[in-house]
């Protein structure tokens, strides 16, 4: 794939009337001039530019796809607005999320914070996946208050809090209660997602005491979770004792 | 259950608490995990001592460590003791040796000593062979143990294997030979020879199947006396193998092969009567020269021995050698011996010819049969050359009611080939219509009607013998 500028425009012109169907052989100087953005500022600068404008109305659900998976790899925090727009489409979301979860700008990371608030149901579970993708440590306060609330957020809510694994979310994980066996069960897992953290950066004092304080919370419980919980704790407890080095 | 997972819970709790502000030490930590470790241990749920048995295994490396878990062992179920051996025998550390001793010494449960024997071999050397050894008489699981501990025991061990060997009983000796011969021990290749021609047949047949594992053309001479004092029969036939196999398949097959002529040219008249059934099976240019000659001797007996040799032949070389024999032969024994040569090698898949020549010696052999009985022969074994031809030459004989039954075996066993049946389709099925309406072999009329319909088969497995 070569990159020819002189084509460039022609190829805009084509995803300005791209649709599912059509020969997408049209786009290809756009993925090369992305390709040969690298590097080059300016000319990254210009694409996304271009590409960004795509994202308004005007143009097809594919278009729109294939601009967000081409921002996924060159988007700044420029391109974070007319993306942001489309976080709250129920059509739209899913890709505008890719693009943002890929994005290195903290602009990104604010921008589906702010939709976490404004979306309900699924599109709510795709930003609380989207920040636990980024490993983002700022929405801990607003994904800890989601553990209380609707079980299947709830469960979206502890997944990504054992994702991102920093102290404050395995904090958070330990003071929520779970609304059901679902969600308790999830926050478990969570937990013991937020002690592997620890143990991988070499914390083992910090792990051994989040493994303890898990257990702690299963050592009531009669049932088969419970005693998951408890085995995947002890597991974790030994290998704190065991490890090779100590920090 | 619970209670015990709280007092190890408990016990962690308080090493966390103490060290929380404080630099987490190696040291103490890691006398927590073995102290933890020895408590899930004696956890009476299985889940909760697995976490502890693979510790065990992979976990908490050190002597000191080993030594805690080894200290449990007396006190443990039997059940208990078979894991942590195990898990012990994986951790691969020989500290925990004498305790393994020490449990053999005190179980009698065969499960036990099979598992402690296993870690005894991982973790032993020289010094436990005798044990093992001794273990070879013991029951199933245990011996079964102490003979794969005895092949896979340290390097050093190899000597002291051989010097039991050379004491012991014939059933100890033998076993003790091939298990020589499983480790490669090439200093044993002296003994194994020597074993060759011993009074015991178990012991002559273990070295001979040993010499035939290691062995080169240095053993071919003790093999060859090896095999001139086997009994009749089965032990005979082993050992021949055995010989066979060195001078075919070893790493110095030619060599070997070589130096089996060599002994044979020096050998005393009786010893190479004896051995030309072996020269005949080994094949090869140098061998029939030897056995050209003793064809062509007026002696009855030479002829006869020369023959004998040449029908076991191994590949299609002779072919030639017997179609002309067979053509001039007048004793009727002299014919059966040939015919049974020629049909047997015309179709071995590694004789050297294509499938055309093998059909064509077979049709020759079929016009020099005199009894239907040798006709049948020939057509039945037709179908091991698998190719549109043999059907071509077996479909008449559909018709010949002395023959038709072979022939309709014939037909569908080629048949059987997917491959060469949808390749020749329209013949098959006139072939496969004609056994449907001759043969009185219902499963023929079965086969025969599914092929047609491009259905498969299964070949009925042989009952088990009881």
């Amino acid at each position: 794939m070569t990159y020819d500028p002189a084509s460039l425009d022609a190829s805009f012109a084509a995803l300005q009337g791209f649709d599912w169907g059509r020969d997408a052989a049209a786009l290809q100087p756009i993925d090369a001039a992305v390709i040969a953005a690298h590097g080059n500022e300016a000319a990254r600068g210009d694409l996304e530019r271009r590409l960004a404008a795509l994202l308004g109305g005007g143009t097809s659900r594919a278009a729109k796809e294939y601009v967000c998976r081409k921002l996924s790899l060159i988007g700044t925090a420029s391109a974070v607005p007319p993306l942001a727009a489309l976080l709250p489409d129920k059509e739209h979301s899913h890709m505008a999320r890719f693009a943002l979860e890929r994005i290195a700008a903290t602009e990104a990371a604010a921008a589906l914070r702010q939709a976490l608030g404004e979306v309900q149901g699924d599109l709510k579970i795709g930003m609380i996946s989207s920040l636990a993708a980024r490993g983002d440590a700022a929405s801990v306060p607003l994904l800890a208050a989601l553990l209380a609330g609707e079980s299947r957020t709830a469960v979206a809510a502890a997944e990504a809090l054992g994702r991102i694994g920093t102290p404050e979310a395995a904090q958070a994980l330990a003071a929520a209660a779970g609304v059901d066996r679902t969600v308790a069960s999830a926050i478990a897992d969570a937990r013991l997602a937020c002690a592997e953290a620890r143990l991988r950066q070499g914390q083992r004092q910090e792990a051994l005491a989040t493994y303890k304080a898990i257990a702690d919370a299963a050592a009531s419980g009669t049932d088969q979770a419970a005693k998951l919980v408890r085995l995947a704790a002890t597991r974790g407890m030994l290998a704190c004792l065991d490890a090779p080095a100590s920090s | 259950m619970r209670s015990r997972t709280s007092s190890i819970l408990f016990a962690v709790a308080c090493m966390a608490c103490a060290g929380r502000h404080a630099t987490f030490a190696a040291e103490p930590a890691r006398q927590d995990a073995v102290q933890m470790t020895v408590d899930l241990l004696g956890n009476d749920d299985a889940e909760f001592r697995q976490i502890a048995i693979d510790r065990v295994r992979t976990g908490v490396r050190g002597e000191e460590a080993t030594r805690r878990f080894t200290d449990l062992l007396p006190s443990l179920a039997p059940e208990r003791q078979t894991e942590l051996v195990a898990a012990l025998t994986d951790r691969g550390d020989r500290t925990a040796a004498p305790a393994l001793l020490a449990l053999l010494d005190s179980s009698a449960d065969e499960a036990i000593r099979a598992v402690t024997i296993r870690g005894l071999a991982a973790l032993g050397g020289a010094a436990d062979v005798a044990i093992l050894v001794r273990s070879l008489a013991a029951g199933d699981a245990e011996r079964t143990a102490a003979r794969r501990g005895l092949v896979v025991i340290g390097a050093d061990a190899g000597p002291a294997i051989l010097a039991s060997a050379k004491v012991a009983e014939p059933d100890l000796r033998a076993a003790l030979l091939e298990i020589l011969a499983e480790r490669r021990e090439r200093a044993a290749l002296p003994d194994l020879a020597a074993a060759a021609v011993d009074d015991a047949p178990i012991v002559r047949a273990a070295a001979m199947r040993s010499l035939a594992r290691m062995g080169g053309p240095d053993q071919v001479a003790a093999m060859m006396k090896g095999l001139l004092k086997a009994a009749a029969g089965t032990e005979r036939d082993e050992a021949e193998r055995a010989l066979i196999t060195i001078c075919t398949q070893s790493p110095e097959r030619e060599d070997a092969a070589l130096e089996f002529l060599e002994q044979f040219r020096s050998a005393d008249e009786a010893s190479r009567d004896a051995l030309v059934p072996t020269l005949g099976r080994l094949g090869g240019e140098g061998a029939l020269a030897i056995v050209d000659t003793l064809v062509a001797n007026p002696d009855a007996v030479q002829r006869r021995l020369g023959l004998t040799a040449l029908v076991r032949w191994p590949d299609a070389t002779v072919s030639q050698r017997l179609l002309d024999l067979l053509s001039k032969a007048q004793d009727p024994a002299e014919r059966e011996m040939l015919l049974s040569a020629l049909i047997r090698i015309a179709p071995l898949p590694d004789n050297k010819l294509n499938d055309k020549q093998k059909l064509s010696l077979l049709q020759k052999t079929m016009t020099l049969c005199q009894r239907d009985a040798d006709r049948r022969r020939v057509l039945e074994r037709a179908n091991a050359i698998r190719t549109v031809d043999t059907l071509r030459f077996v479909e008449p004989y559909l018709d010949d009611p002395t023959l038709a039954e072979s022939a309709c075996l014939s037909v569908v066993e080629l048949a059987h080939h997917r491959t060469l049946r949808d390749a020749n389709k329209d013949e098959f099925t006139k072939a496969l219509d004609k056994v449907v309406t001759t043969t009185k072999n219902p499963e023929l009329v079965e086969r025969a009607e599914r092929y047609k319909q491009g259905q498969t088969w299964e070949r009925k497995k042989p009952a088990a013998k009881s």
